[in-house]
């Protein structure tokens, strides 16, 4: 008897249809975690999502990704360049409380200097940030710093409430934090989804638009791609490139190609041989056709990377090239080094599947024998900072247009990431990146990345395989939201419609 | 009395089981190589941070050390915290668990009528066309992998047809069910055809049994037979079987989660050893252990009831 009930129901709740969903909710699923919401504290792609919708910041990029004035009404910089001076709007956080000059200087020192910030980079020129009075902010650096306005704007300078965080304690204010950007935390549950609800005091009156956002992390790229076109997420954060055209084919979604500062590389450990020889990287880069490895692996939606930084920065150049595709060059150039039938572990994780094949493949037909090593992503982190491999591929991002961070992180090798971990060191590249970082002169800092390329790509710190758009899916019902090269959804203002 | 005195042996046996699982568990996330502080803190964290992370959890102490401490929080009913999320593991476990039981349960709903009716239906009518029928069936429901009829379901019915939702669990006991049909029915399609093979070579091994032989040649009917003593007697094998099918549900329900997208324990389960968030790890492999010895206890019992025989 019960058993027939149960069935009733089920059949019942089955014939009144799917669960209809609220227009005013967006969902937006993504392989990408959400672990913290205090914003120094990580600087995973997950968190870096979220963390825009939570926290403005002094700056803001409007929809040409021009910088525009955030919760900063205006700034001036000295002469010198060394102290710049805010002048806060007035705005509120979402329990209602003023946001403060002493706000912005305790959210900003705490990314600059606290030992917990994981992403400090940006901010290392920084003497100190101080509030002059309630709405005057004042930075000053230890030296001139050309990118200090674009990383002002990156995802962990968002402003958070001191109060919340010395009353309520780091752990609280990590769970449920009070928010300084367009949405505030509704229910955050861990490993599943995070719950956003508009925050009604939002500086920028009227935003955002859309109510509810739900970020739902859903790790498996079908189960993305059959929730976004049964109509049961409105966004699909990375749909993969064979799925693209299945989902553009189906009814009520589409896949945007937006840009991206992604670059795909092969990484070299400059210290271990084979690849501390410059002649095996040349050889492994000549093996390489590049070209047709972009083709097959994105479908042709990327282009094939002809340098060591993206394509989407601000003094990339287009001039610059690793060696062109010759694989009896690259064979020669072994021979003479009597290094043929070199053998070479690669170390991969999963989603490096088949770009490993291709260079296995392509590799192995110029006289190395290559070795595919498979780990999860825990062990790749932990063997690549300890330089504890031969070679891998793997790919970055960039904050900002500007290429400080980007060459900080990738080529330079005294900047704390030892080049991305691949340990390539060249004196003058560390030199060249300091330089540019303080250089204000436009042409001066242009000629001074178009150097560091140049020596980087000539030595092949890394090998650059292909910048890669973002692909993300979504419901028709969705207008006006993509994400930022700086890995922000442009969510507040974003509409949903009836499709 | 009996029962109760047997209940509480069986309870007390299982503290050095779960004893000897969380030790096995600890050593096994102690030897996994990989850092959980970098996958804490993300790509761009320094080396010196990356230090003083992992000095504030402690994973710098030597492992017994650890493993003291973690036994020492255990005993008083703390699980821990989550490295990752720092939230207890208890509330982790409390979000997750509810689905993957619910699911868990769910598929054992699905599951039990078919198996009875299948089986019955085949034995009585032993090589008959439905017998072939049903037995043909069973090994395609076996043969077929359990994502892929997953994706195929998800993409049918929730796609194609748009009837049933393709991910999540819902708010309400209604949105519950409507969301786990397909990931119950896809795991029934796979369990049923064990079920079915168990309990009809029971019942055929019964039914020629002697004593039903003799019980039918003094004119006892049929059917009488078959539900007084056939089928009793042949439910036990099964029954077994059925206890340890539902041990491996619930530790096997990643897959049905992952392609459902259902936040359930397989999904926190895998997540957290992706990450090397050790504790989450300890605490789910923990309730997992508790359930399993729950669900033999269980069986054992329902054993007892069915036939007197087996003594608890």
């Amino acid at each position: 008897m019960k058993f027939t009930a149960f069935t009733i129901a089920t059949v019942v709740l089955a014939m009144s249809g799917t669960v209809a969903s609220a227009q005013d909710t967006i969902r937006i699923a993504s392989p990408n975690k959400v672990t913290v919401l205090d914003p120094i504290v990580s600087a995973a792609a997950g968190n870096i999502e979220a963390y825009g919708q939570l926290y403005a910041r002094l700056l803001r990029r409007d929809a040409d990704g021009m910088l525009q004035p955030g919760l900063a009404e205006s700034y001036e910089m000295s002469e010198d360049g060394l102290t710049y001076t805010f002048e806060l709007r007035e705005a509120k956080f979402s329990d209602g409380t003023t946001i403060t000059a002493e706000d912005a200087a305790f959210s900003l020192n705490r990314v600059s200097k606290d030992e917990n910030s994981a992403y400090p980079a940006g901010f290392a020129p920084v003497k100190e940030f101080v509030a002059i009075d309630e709405d005057t902010l004042q930075l000053t650096l230890e030296h001139p710093s050309a990118p200090m306005l674009s990383n002002l704007e990156i995802f962990n300078a968002g402003i958070v409430s001191k109060d919340d965080v010395t009353e309520r304690g780091e752990n609280a204010f990590a769970e449920k934090p009070v928010s300084s950007g367009p949405y505030m935390v509704k229910e955050w549950k861990p490993n599943d989804r995070l719950l956003l609800t508009a925050n009604p005091h939002y500086w920028r009156a009227g935003l955002p638009k859309i109510k509810n956002v739900e970020l739902i992390e859903v790790s498996d790229d079908n189960a993305r791609a059959t929730m976004l076109m049964a109509g049961e997420i409105d966004v699909n954060r990375g749909v993969p490139w064979a799925q693209i055209d299945e989902v553009n084919e189906s009814q009520g979604a589409t896949v945007n190609l937006e840009p991206s500062t992604v670059l795909y590389v092969v990484l070299p450990n400059h210290t271990k041989p084979p690849f501390d020889n410059l002649a095996v990287r040349r050889a492994a880069a000549m093996a390489l056709n590049r070209e047709a490895m972009t083709k097959a692996v994105t479908l042709g939606h990327a282009n094939v990377a002809n340098s060591t930084l993206s394509n989407a920065l601000t003094y990339y150049d287009k001039n610059v090239s690793p060696p062109s595709y010759d694989p009896a060059a690259a064979r020669k150039l072994l021979d003479d080094e009597g290094l043929v039938g070199t053998e070479i572990t690669m170390m991969i994780t999963p989603s490096a599947e088949q770009v490993a094949t291709l260079l296995k493949a392509q590799w192995d037909a110029v006289g190395f024998k290559t070795t595919v090593e498979r780990v999860d992503a825990g062990l790749w982190w932990s063997k690549l900072a300890d330089a504890d491999y031969q070679v891998t591929t793997s790919w970055y991002y960039n904050e900002t247009e500007d290429p400080d961070l980007a060459v900080r992180w990738a080529l330079c090798g005294a900047c704390g990431s030892n080049s991305y971990y691949t340990r390539y060191n060249n004196e003058e590249v560390n030199k060249l990146t300091d330089e540019a970082l303080r250089e204000t002169d436009e042409e001066k800092r242009a000629e001074l990345y178009r150097r560091i390329q140049e020596i980087s790509v000539e030595e092949l710190s890394q090998i650059p395989l292909y910048y890669s758009p973002f692909s993300n899916g979504y419901s028709n019902r969705v207008k006006g939201l993509k994400l930022t090269p700086a890995l922000q959804w442009t969510l507040e203002e974003a509409e949903l419609t009836d499709g | 009395m009996d029962i109760i005195r047997f209940i509480f042996w069986r309870l007390l046996q299982s503290v050095p089981v779960l004893l000897g699982v969380s030790i096995i568990t600890f050593i096994l996330m102690a030897a996994t190589p990989g850092d959980p502080i970098r996958l804490l803190v993300g790509d761009r964290a320094t080396p010196e941070l990356i230090a003083t992370v992992r000095d504030r959890y402690g994973l710098d102490d030597p492992i017994l050390s650890q493993y003291f401490t973690y036994l020492k929080n255990l005993l008083v009913g703390d699980l821990g915290a989550s490295l990752r999320y720092r939230v207890p593991v208890s509330q982790l476990i409390a979000q997750h668990y509810p689905v993957t039981l619910f699911l868990v349960l769910y598929t054992i709903v699905l599951t039990l009528p078919p198996v009875v009716l299948l089986s019955v239906w085949s034995a009585r009518r032993q090589n008959g066309i439905a017998d072939q029928l049903i037995r043909i069936l069973g090994i395609f429901g076996l043969a077929v992998p359990v994502f892929w009829l997953a994706l195929l379901l998800a993409r049918f019915f929730g796609v194609t047809l748009g009837w049933l939702p393709v991910s999540g669990f819902g708010e309400t006991f209604g949105e519950h069910i409507l969301h786990l049909f397909l990931p119950a029915l896809s795991t029934t399609i796979w369990v049923v055809p064990i079920l079915v093979r168990t309990l009809r070579s029971a019942l055929l091994d019964e039914i020629s049994s002697d004593y039903v032989v003799t019980g039918l040649s003094k004119g006892l009917g049929e059917r009488q037979v078959f539900r007084t003593h056939v089928f009793p007697n042949s439910i036990l094998p099964t029954l077994n079987l059925f206890a340890v099918i539902v041990a491996y549900l619930l530790g096997g329900s990643v897959i049905v989660e992952t392609v459902y997208a259902v936040p359930g324990m397989g999904k926190l389960m895998v997540d957290s050893i992706l990450a090397r968030d050790y504790f989450v790890v300890q605490g789910a492999t923990l309730v997992f252990a508790l359930t399993t010895i729950i669900v033999m206890l269980t069986v054992d019992l329902l054993s007892a009831l069915i036939d007197p025989r087996v003594t608890p």
